[in-house]
């Protein structure tokens, strides 16, 4: 019998074999949306839980990568939903020193707030497609949604965007990020 | 919107978030197992169903109580 098949009947042995084999790319896919190792370790593990419960309701025609990951991405917005905006991640400096590099530092922090307080939906695509470059394509299927969709939660990112850091380009860099 | 300022949000973007780690470390399955292990069994409707039958019997003839004491 196939082990998707094998899988869908509850067999654990089955299911052994496919978190092994598909662990590291749920736990690539939620990092990159979370960016936070420790975060995306739990949420992968929450997951293949999560895959394991639901496998009566998996067709073994189907593709077991996608299904885990559209699962995956669920379960990354609603971290994001429930995540405390103003933590911010840590910039490493990129080798210029001084107060040019404070600056910019202070920058990168004033622009991760401010992306960090978009709502979890608009944030997963703009991730998805302006940081990590993903099609349209790809990011509707993994959201359940249209490429339109897509493009317009992006736009919508975007927008909110400018309109709170305008500042930051219009006066020489830094001054506060607009609530 | 000019895509000038699409484009300075985008690089902007790219800059404060810099690439992750996507590697796994460790191996996940002795979690993922352990979760399984400690998921509570969820209690079937029909044992539910069962309980509010005996509970509406129990209240139509208290004395059903005493055979069913008997009998558990």
């Amino acid at each position: 019998m196939d082990l998707l098949e094998r899988f869908a009947q509850g067999e654990i042995d089955a299911f052994e074999t496919l978190v092994r084999q598909f662990q590291g790319q749920i736990y690539g896919w939620i990092v990159r949306i979370v960016r936070d190792p420790g975060v995306a370790e739990d949420l992968t593990i929450e997951t293949l839980w999560r895959v394991y419960k639901a496998r009566g309701r998996f067709r073994p025609d189907a593709s077991f990568a996608a299904w885990a990951r559209r699962i995956a991405t669920n379960l990354a917005i609603d971290y994001l939903r429930t995540r405390h905006s103003e933590q911010a991640l840590v910039v490493e400096p990129a080798g210029r020193a001084g107060a040019d590099l404070l600056e910019q530092q202070e920058m990168q922090q004033k622009i991760q707030q401010a992306f960090r307080r978009l709502p979890a939906k608009l944030q997963v695509a703009a991730t998805l497609a302006l940081i990590e470059e993903r099609s349209y394509d790809e990011i509707a299927d993994v959201l359940g949604t249209s490429v339109g969709a897509v493009k317009l939660r992006v736009f919508r990112a975007i927008r909110i965007l400018r309109k709170r850091l305008r500042h930051l380009w219009t006066n020489s860099g830094v001054s506060e990020v607009e609530r | 919107m000019s895509e000038q300022e699409e484009r300075q949000i985008r690089e902007a973007l790219r800059r404060s978030f810099p690439p992750v780690d996507t590697e796994l470390r460790r191996d996940l399955w002795p979690d993922v197992l352990r979760r399984i292990d400690t998921q509570s069994p969820g209690v079937p409707w029909y044992d539910w169903a069962l309980i509010a039958v005996m509970a509406a019997l129990c209240l139509y003839a208290p004395r059903l109580i005493l055979v069913l004491a008997y009998h558990l």
